[in-house]
């Protein structure tokens, strides 16, 4: 295809006047003085309404006896991308294969939440959390006791009334 | 009378020998047709019957695991009538099947869950509660979980034809057969027992030492061969993390068949030994100090050249490779007057064959290279305990060299006298303290190699995992010095130093690396046995 150019034409400077221009956008400045529009919170008085698929920190549910849900079925850090999920699989005394170590490092994750949509058993969720600031670096290596800990509302990855979004 | 018959299947003409069943007639054109009871090491009752195909001519789908291939057979393994038929019996191995994939060890290398994937049905139609048995204790190192067993017999078979050591069967009937040892005798103590695991399509038996330890997607397959004893059992070493996690057998008719002994598959622990020599070192006692491969090489070459002449004694090991060996012997020969090459190797009291497959046998030497070590001059010493027999070494005056002997039963005073002690090992030992150098090499699994078995057979094994440190195969630093020493071309690969090991030892002649390949080649008889 033929490349075409389009000359546009311009007054030439000191011919033309900015009044309108500078009065119009003065007229919205002035409209919002007296009827407000707000878009910014007041953090953190305020909490911001988080999308349910909103994806942050990760937390492991656990059964109603306190045993994490996971059982080291190795699909999570098989999928995923980042390669952030340490895994070692084992039994405990009741013969349940279970993780021995489950280590998430929440720097290297890019929260695109596969582990919670591979995960048989919905242990490993994403979850709607975000204030995650810390002293040291080495804190955001989660283990299995702290992602257990979080209360966090989970990430919804799709629709339990209609998981497949037919 | 020809011995081939030419058949059709899907599609393809296919000649084949006679009396080759369907199921490999179709595996030389690259179909696999699924079953289960069927293996090719042991008898075909054709009785999982998922391996049925159509036949054009039979009233009825035949198991292509018995029946015969025969002129102008026309046979279809994938026709609607074929796959429906498969729909269907996976259907039933489901209804009672747990599905417990993420928990169970079979995952990812189980024959149901592969036909499940690629043929099943989406959803089971059953509705009725599913049995339950749980899991059996079987002894030894196999664990039953009944809900997951196709019931192929597989492993009651084996222990019958292969084993001989009837101590599986088949209890009750319809839904509620299960697979159970007779009373309280199980499977403890019988030798071949871990090839039950082996065997079996799916995750209802498995071994209680790997259980849980690993997926088997994350696990890196190595060509390998057993070091554990001089049958030289084809075999893979399962890796992750830069540790060996499993061994399993390779098949090899011509050495193991598809089986390994269950020793040789327990031991395999030493091959993750921390504790490393990581780097060389130069100097006897306290005067001993890091220094490099280049410093180490040039210094010791030099002091060997000035040395020329000196009483060479050579201390080797039977689990070096032959590669090592002949070129820690190039080097002594350079040296000097080699008065003495021996090496110190453990021996069973018994040997323990496999009834139904006689040439695989769990031999009387308990390390992978004897065979190997005689062919290239080295002499057994000591016990059989691989003790002993190095007094007249340990007070040896000339030039010593010690490879991959950890020298366990002697003191600090070994080589004290020696004009130059050498010591090549992987782990550091208190006999090597009169050392003047002390080089890391690597074990059998970090390296390539090759050993020679007890039928006389030449045989590769490859690197599985990463050497710690800058350690080194002993065939590269040796082959370096020799080839220094010798004024030749230094060789890169154990290929070139076993070329090297062809053209000086008669034993040898005629075999090329790449002609031993993956399954070995033999050496020619009078060198074996003359
Ligand atoms: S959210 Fe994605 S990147 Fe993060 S741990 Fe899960 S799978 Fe890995
Ligand atoms: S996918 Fe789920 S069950 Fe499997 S290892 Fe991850 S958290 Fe555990
Ligand atoms: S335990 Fe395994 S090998 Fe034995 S019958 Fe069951 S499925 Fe077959
Ligand atoms: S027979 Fe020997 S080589 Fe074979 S598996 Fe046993 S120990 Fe290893």
């Amino acid at each position: 295809m033929a490349i075409s150019v389009k000359v546009m034409r311009r007054p030439e400077a000191g011919r033309t006047s900015y009044m309108r221009a500078t009065l119009k956008g003065m007229s919205l400045t002035f409209r919002h003085m007296v009827r407000p529009t707000k878009v910014t919170l007041e953090y953190p008085e305020e909490q911001p309404d988080l999308h349910p698929r909103w994806r942050g920190t990760h937390r492991m549910e656990v059964h109603a006896d306190g045993r994490p849900k996971c059982v080291a079925c190795g699909l999570c850090p098989t999928v995923c991308p980042a390669n952030c999920i340490r895994l070692v699989g084992g039994e405990d005394d009741q013969g349940n294969r279970y993780p021995i170590v489950y280590e998430i490092d929440e720097f290297r994750c890019i929260f695109c939440g596969m582990c919670q949509e591979v995960c048989p058993v919905e242990a490993i969720h994403v979850g709607q959390h975000f204030e995650n600031a810390e002293y040291t670096r080495d804190r955001f290596v989660y283990d299995l006791d702290r992602l257990m800990e979080q209360d966090h509302p989970v990430t919804l990855l799709w629709d339990p009334s209609d998981p497949r979004s037919e | 009378m020809t011995d081939t018959v030419t058949l059709t299947i899907d599609g393809h003409e296919v000649t084949v020998p006679k009396g080759t069943s369907l199921l490999h007639a179709a595996e030389t054109l690259g179909t696999e047709v699924p079953h289960y009871c069927y293996h090719p090491g042991l008898t075909a009752p054709a009785q999982c019957r998922i391996c049925l195909v159509e036949v054009e001519g039979a009233p009825k789908l035949q198991p292509s695991c018995v029946t015969m291939a025969q002129d102008g057979q026309v046979v279809h393994t994938d026709s609607p009538a074929a796959k429906r038929m498969r729909q269907g019996v996976l259907e039933f191995y489901l209804v009672n099947h747990p599905l417990d994939c993420p928990i169970c060890d079979m995952s990812g290398e189980c024959m149901l869950q592969d036909y499940v994937f690629d043929e099943g049905r989406e959803k089971g139609r059953s509705r009725e509660p599913k049995r339950v048995f749980g899991r059996d204790d079987f002894g030894g190192d196999v664990l039953y979980y009944g809900d997951r067993c196709v019931m192929c017999t597989r492993c009651v078979r084996f222990m019958d034809e292969v084993a001989r050591d009837s101590r599986l069967t088949v209890v009750e009937r319809g839904s509620r057969a299960v697979i159970d040892t007779f009373f309280d005798r199980g499977l403890e103590g019988a030798s071949f027992a871990g090839n039950v695991v082996d065997i079996c399509p799916v995750g209802a038996l498995v071994s209680k030492d790997f259980l849980h330890k690993a997926r088997a997607w994350d696990l890196d397959h190595t060509p390998s061969v057993c070091p554990n004893c001089s049958q030289g059992c084809n075999i893979e070493l399962h890796t992750r993390d830069n540790l060996v996690q499993r061994l399993k057998p390779r098949e090899n008719q011509e050495v193991n068949g598809h089986w390994m002994c269950d020793y040789g598959r327990a031991n395999y622990e030493w091959m993750n030994r921390p504790g490393r020599l990581e780097e060389p070192a130069a100097g006897r006692g306290a005067k001993r100090r890091r220094v490099d491969w280049k410093s180490a090489l040039e210094h010791l070459f030099v002091q060997l050249r000035a040395g020329v002449g000196a009483e060479v004694k050579v201390v080797g090991s039977a689990a070096a490779s032959n590669e090592a060996l002949a070129a820690l012997a190039a080097v002594a020969g350079e040296a000097g007057e080699v008065s003495s090459r021996v090496f110190r190797s453990p021996r069973a009291a018994d040997e323990v064959p496999l009834p139904g497959f006689p040439l695989l046998v769990r031999r009387h030497d308990l390390a992978p290279n004897v065979d190997g070590a005689g062919l290239l001059g080295f002499e057994r010493t000591g016990d059989d305990e691989a003790k002993g027999g190095l007094e007249d070494v340990a007070g040896h005056d000339g030039v010593l060299f010690v490879l991959g002997d950890e020298l366990a039963d002697r003191n600090e005073d070994f080589g004290a006298a020696a004009g130059l002690y050498v010591y090549l090992g992987a782990f550091d030992s208190p006999a090597a303290r009169n050392a003047d150098y002390v080089l890391p090499v690597t074990t059998f699994a970090e390296e390539e190699g090759s050993f020679v078995n007890a039928q006389g057979r030449v045989q590769r094994y490859r690197q599985g995992l990463q050497s710690p440190g800058s350690a080194r195969p002993a065939w590269l630093v040796l082959g370096a010095l020799a080839a220094a020493l010798g004024g030749h071309g230094t060789p890169a690969t154990a290929a070139d130093v076993f070329a090297g090991l062809v053209a000086a030892h008669a034993a040898f002649a005629g075999l090329t690396w790449d002609a031993l390949g993956d399954r070995g080649a033999a050496l020619r008889t009078e060198a074996v046995h003359g």
